[in-house]
């Protein structure tokens, strides 16, 4: 990259063309989007130039001879209407004028002079400036890099945000930044900031983050509506859904997309996505003691409503009260992130919401329940919004407390706890990683070493610059959680520290006013910061598909890792135009996803895009939750053990094998406690091969003779042939071959042309296990099914069966029960 | 180094996933002979509870004193100090192998503790993730991930049991369960895998498993050889690889207790039996309730006492199997608590910490390392590891430093994931 400045430093040198230096506000003021000419690779592009009976032209001009710094012109095309011209050329004297061309991250004045033989020759080159460019390395470039393209935290501004206009985003620096310090760059400062970012770092039609886009090759809108239903809803399709996306394309897919968020399996779902980093399902009494929510609330007198722990008769009543209130409460901040989402309010909400959820059990719990118009108390899945009035505690009057969403949420403060010590850092860490999507810990990358730190001052974090760095962001925030004290709960007008940044946010002091609602001012300034809608934009982008977004490309980066990079920002960005358009609707943040070509990635049109997208796609190894449940959708029953008694466990989740650590695979397969162990395995390893072994060995053996107990109409697996269908005529092999086609559709998603190969191959498995078996039938296996795999009784009832189906003198189930397990552990089962 | 850059830096030489790595295949085969055991005192344990002992000497600041027992009671086992129980505390049985006494006059000999460690934070994250994996930035695999980088094939290579264990992709971590749950991994197609006298009564045909086994198999290349995005390809290729290990579970039966210990005892002889078995190559261990923010004696010492129970039962096992010689123990935590009580007899984060290592190749009954009387750390000697107002406060980039050195972990994977401060012989 750095070839042309030494290339042109060298002519500076040599000649001394050190003619004139361009007014660069002026040059600037006509600047906007990618209208800047380049050079890169030899090449010196010119977005846009007007020439008298021309029009607008896009040239491109090669460098051919190094010595006498001469271009030839290799394209003319026409160019983007809407760029700015960037160069003149004048019909007279044959002179082309460029103002200024980027190079790396120099600037340039150019004057070329057009040669006989269609040449251009350099005549004069001067280094110059951009508007804005010093105030810009003085200011950003710390943190954006100074190619904009993010550094310590990786905040890129690339099409950022606040870049639609140079009065939002100078308005916006002489508000907000730099962060913590935003006087620094007010004024004239954040103009030309504003101007220089505006002119250098947005991304207007580049034609390789359109190539690089155009080389995913997307599933089909049939195949989108099956990965996008299995991940939302727990369920294939159906056969209206699939026709009305057929009828009305993408709109068609939009409208059953909105039909399936009505559903409540939709929000269990998003309750896992934010789950996975909010992390507050550590207290569920499945990850942990029973009452370890309720315990945190203790001081509300009717925390165990149903009887005191020490007191109580421990029924079975009493017991399930214990668990659902527990749960219940536990659940407070995921359910409030379900209510924003459910009655489409914007997801500022889940920040500014002046209530927190309960159910009847958790609003027992905390003394709301006579205030509330539950229609069944009973009823765990019914939520209201409610607040605490007249709070008291101790006999000291609290009064009410200033609900602030999940910023005050019991469960939120008390998974992220403070400390004397750590002074509610800890929770500001968090905060601005969950809402802000802004990685503090980022910033350790520069953290001094022992030796450095001065603890001679008594107040390094204000007076260290080593250690401002960070608590200028970290401990603003941190104090605006001077209420809420170590057990989350709220204590106004407490005592805080005052050698610590104060309570404030993005360079803003926070009100002496607002001290008692501190935490709701703090939630206010951070639903306008455009960051929060980057953060949800990255929270669900990572639930959906399994990845984070690409981060920022380093110093030594490939032109592989920024294209895929840019694509890849240009598609978040406009994930997120919707999102914010559609007022923060979280529901429009999720069809965008689907719709997105990231998401629906199946494959590349060319190979020359392969280490840009080595990272595309949604692929991935499904998490333990989502491969039960996928397991129902496909087969209408669940991996419980044993499964000769299913009807006995199909409600006890200590008998789902893949939910429960405890008997069987949650752990091992890759689930998380939400508190020891926070990531999941998301690459396989020998003891999940071992469980997909045995998940596909025993559902295969349950699942066969079970769809053969129902009318071949209403058969999941087995439609097209029955128990005594044996290759023994061209019309059973065809229903054979019919079968194994649906099994690949069904099971797998792939469909499969009847003549196709992979089809022929699961054929001859059929064919080989049956021959192997009917010669084994009489010396090392009989007539009669493998014991678990007998069915005698009904799958959810449990009654016994009048026909039991116990044998398979043919070895045509257990053929089947072949083809099933091979299908059942396949990559396209396990991974989604 | 930013994730994706180190990922990166993976692909560009083959290492990415969990693909056989030629680079990081140890030159005498595939057989491990050494292993480590990482154990987390998860939520930051309190040293001068255990082994850098202070006392209940005030502070010259009033703060109050360090600990709630006498100077004067410090205990002592060969020439190392530990703490004697908090006055009003209730000591453990002495014949628990968790007792202080019980545990330090047993295995003293064989420890090493290394005091007055600067982890520069006292985050739990950024604790837990500086003291085993040597750096503050994310990015950088946990040492148990680095030992067992050069043997993808076996099946188990990294156990981890929570707490940190990001591997930067260059082996895949595996977490374990319940001993009947091996039973059933280990007969996949058994339909009775915990009774040996059923164990051969098959879920799939016995006559047709083989060609069932033989069509997945072969499904999956023609998958991989067929797919285009690569992200799948490379999935596919990982889970090929594994497939193809050789994944011999029962062998881990055969070295597991009748009854498997619950808490960290029992991730002991997990681990063990996974290295006897030649399943594992390392694993990390935790033990939690180590955050006591109130009451804090109280609290602590069982946490201390399981603690050391779960250690001298990792270490009979390690007996029991005869791999002393082979095992390394590594004993730390996220960071370490404040040398004065807080309104709440509690203890909040301190940045100075401790650890301690057993086993292969470390020589015992040493302390390196010293703090004051304030439980703040004091500069070493980089040659006499002796306290020098001119040397240096050692993190656990130097612990690290030391440890890959110790541990032999390959060049290619250090200079992958640099470590660059002075180096210290602190293991040897």
């Amino acid at each position: 990259m750095p070839r042309m400045p030494d290339k042109l430093k060298s002519l500076l040198k040599i000649a001394s063309l050190l003619l004139w230096a361009l007014c660069a506000s002026q040059f600037a003021s006509a600047q906007s989007g990618s209208s800047l000419p380049t050079f890169s690779d030899d090449t010196l592009t010119i977005p846009r130039i007007d020439v008298e009976g021309y029009g607008s032209l896009e040239l491109q001009l090669q460098l051919v001879d190094t010595t006498n710094l001469t271009f030839q012109l290799t394209s003319s095309l026409a160019a983007n209407p809407s760029l700015t011209p960037g160069a003149t050329y004048d019909l007279q004297t044959s002179e082309l004028s460029i103002p200024m061309v980027q190079a790396d991250t120099v600037f340039y004045k150019l004057d070329l002079q057009l040669q006989p033989g269609d040449v251009f020759t350099v005549v004069t080159a001067a280094e110059t400036k951009l508007t804005g460019q010093d105030d810009y390395n003085a200011q950003c470039a710390s943190c954006h890099g100074v190619d904009g393209q993010g550094g310590l935290v990786s905040v890129s501004l690339v099409n950022c945000a606040n870049c639609s206009s140079i009065s939002t985003l100078s308005n916006y620096i002489a508000n907000v930044m730099p962060v913590g310090a935003p006087e620094s760059c007010a004024g004239d400062c954040a103009s030309k900031t504003a101007e220089y970012i505006l002119t250098l770092f947005q991304i207007v039609d580049n034609p390789m983050v359109e190539q690089t886009i155009q080389a995913i090759s997307s599933l089909s809108l049939d195949d989108t509506l099956r990965k996008a239903s299995l991940q939302l809803v727990s369920r294939l399709p159906t056969a209206t859904e699939s026709q009305q996306v057929a009828n009305q394309g993408e709109a068609g897919l939009r409208a059953v997309l909105d039909g399936m968020m009505q559903e409540d399996k939709f929000y269990d779902r998003v309750a896992e996505i934010f789950n996975d980093l909010i992390l507050t399902d550590r207290y569920l009494s499945v990850n942990g003691g029973r009452a370890e929510a309720l315990r945190l609330m203790r001081i509300f007198p009717d925390a165990f409503w149903f009887g005191d722990p020490q007191e109580a008769t421990r029924d079975d009543e009493w017991v399930q009260n214990l668990i659902l209130s527990n749960d219940s409460v536990a659940r407070e901040p995921l359910q409030l992130i379900n209510h924003v989402v459910k009655n489409e309010l914007p997801m500022t909400e889940i920040l500014t919401a002046d209530y927190f959820m309960v159910n009847p059990y958790s609003a027992k719990s905390y003394g709301v329940f006579d205030e509330l118009a539950f229609q069944d108390e009973f009823d765990v899945n019914e939520w209201l919004p409610a607040q605490i009035k007249d709070f008291e505690f101790s006999k000291i009057r609290i009064g009410d407390i200033p609900h602030a969403g999940i910023l005050t949420s019991l469960m939120f403060l008390n998974r992220y706890p403070t400390s004397d010590t750590n002074r509610n850092r800890a929770r500001s860490r968090v905060v601005y990683d969950l809402f802000m999507d802004v990685d503090i810990l980022a910033l350790e990358g520069s953290r001094p070493d022992g030796e450095a730190v001065d603890i001679s001052s008594p107040a390094p974090t204000l007076d260290n610059d080593d250690c401002v760095v960070c608590h200028a962001l970290l401990d603003p925030v941190a104090s605006s959680f001077e209420n809420w004290n170590d057990r989350g709960f709220y204590r106004p007008n407490a005592r805080w520290y005052d050698d610590m940044f104060q309570a404030g946010f993005a360079g803003a002091d926070r009100p002496a006013s607002e001290e008692p609602t501190s935490l709701q001012w703090l939630a206010s300034q951070m639903v306008v910061d455009p960051r929060f809608n980057d953060a949800m934009v990255r929270i669900v982008y990572n639930g959906l598909t399994g990845a984070e977004p690409l981060a920022p490309p380093g110093d030594n980066a490939t032109e592989a890792e920024w294209d895929a990079y840019n694509a890849e920002s240009v598609q978040l960005d406009a994930l997120k135009d919707s999102f914010v358009a559609n007022n923060q609707n979280l529901k429009t943040l999720i069809k965008e996803i689907v719709l997105s070509p990231y998401f629906r990635a199946d494959g590349l049109t060319t190979e020359s895009f392969a280490i840009v997208h080595e990272d595309t796609g949604a692929a991935r190894l499904l998490s333990p939750e989502m491969l039960h449940r996928k397991i129902n959708a496909l087969l209408g029953f669940e991996w419980r053990g044993p499964l000769d008694l299913y009807s006995v466990a199909k409600d006890n989740d200590r008998r789902a094998r893949l939910l429960d650590d405890r008997q069987y695979y949650h752990q091992i397969y890759g689930g998380i406690d939400s508190f020891v162990v926070t990531q999941r395995l998301t690459e396989p390893n020998g003891l999940m091969v071992a469980v997909q072994e045995r998940m596909g060995n025993e559902l295969a053996c349950y699942a066969v003779p079970n769809d053969f107990l129902t009318a071949a109409e209403q058969r999941l697996l087995m439609p097209f042939v029955e128990t005594t269908t044996q290759p023994t005529s061209s019309a059973n092999q065809e229903a054979i071959m019919q079968n194994i086609q649906h099994l690949h559709s069904h099971l797998l998603a792939e469909d499969l042309a009847i003549e196709d190969p992979e089809l022929q191959l699961t054929y001859q498995l059929f064919i080989s296990t049956l021959e192997a078996g009917q010669a084994a039938v009489g010396s090392t296996e009989d007539g009669n099914l493998p014991f678990l795999c007998r069915r005698t009784n009904d799958l959810l009832t449990g009654d016994d069966l009048a026909s039991p189906l116990t044998t398979d003198p043919n070895y045509v189930i257990r053929a089947w029960i072949a083809v099933a397990a091979y299908l059942m552990s396949d990559y396209r089962f396990v991974y989604e | 180094m930013k994730r994706r850059t180190l990922l990166k830096a993976l692909t560009g030489i083959g290492m990415a996933g969990v693909l056989p790595m030629s680079l990081t295949r140890p030159a005498f085969g595939a057989t491990a002979e050494r292993f480590l055991v990482t154990i987390s005192a998860t939520g930051g344990w309190d040293p001068t509870a255990l082994i850098d002992p202070k006392g209940n000497t005030p502070r010259a600041d009033g703060l109050g004193p360090v600990n709630n027992y006498s100077a004067s009671a410090i205990k002592s086992a060969g020439n190392l100090s530990y703490a004697p129980y908090p006055s009003m505390i209730e000591e453990p049985a002495t014949e628990s192998t968790g007792h202080f006494d019980t545990f330090f006059n047993k295995h003293a000999d064989r420890l090493l503790v290394i005091n007055g460690i600067d982890t520069q934070t006292n985050g739990h994250d950024s604790g837990r993730r500086f003291m085993w994996s040597g750096k503050l930035e994310e990015g950088y695999p946990t040492i148990a991930a680095l030992a067992a980088a050069p043997f993808p094939d076996q099946p188990m290579a990294f156990i981890s049991n929570g707490g940190y264990d990001f591997t930067a992709s260059i082996v895949a971590p595996v977490r374990t369960a319940s001993p009947g749950t091996f039973n059933q991994l280990a007969f996949p197609n058994s339909m009775f895998p915990t009774d040996p006298d059923l164990l051969d009564l098959e879920l799939v045909g016995q006559s047709s498993y083989s060609l069932v086994q033989q069509a997945r198999e072969e499904r999956l290349v023609r998958q991989r050889m067929a797919e285009t995005l690569p992200k799948r390809q490379k999935q596919m290729e990982q889970l090929q690889t594994v497939k193809n290990s050789d994944v011999e579970l029962q062998s881990l039966l055969d070295f597991l207790p009748n009854e498997v210990s619950s808490g960290l005892a029992g991730q002991a002889e997990v681990a063990i039996a996974a290295f006897a078995s030649g399943l594992a190559v390392s694993a990390n261990l935790n033990a939690s309730g180590f955050d006591t923010h109130g009451d804090h004696d109280q609290d602590h010492t069982p946490s201390l006492t399981a603690l050391l129970e779960g250690i001298d039962q990792l270490w009979e096992q390690i007996e029991l199997r005869g791999m002393q010689d082979k095992v390394t123990i590594l004993i730390g935590s996220d960071f370490g608590r404040t040398p004065f009580y807080n309104e709440g007899d509690g203890k909040d984060h301190w940045n100075i910490t401790s650890i301690m290592a057993m086993g292969a190749g470390i020589t015992g009954n040493r302390i390196i390392g010293a703090t004051n009387e304030n439980f703040e750390a004091l500069k070493l000697n980089t040659s006499t590891l002796q306290p020098d107002d001119n040397g240096i406060i050692i993190t656990p980039q130097h612990v690290h430093r030391s440890l890959r050195d110790f541990l032999g972990v390959q060049d290619d994977l250090d200079k992958l994931f640099p470590i660059g401060v002075e180096k210290l012989d602190l293991f040897l």
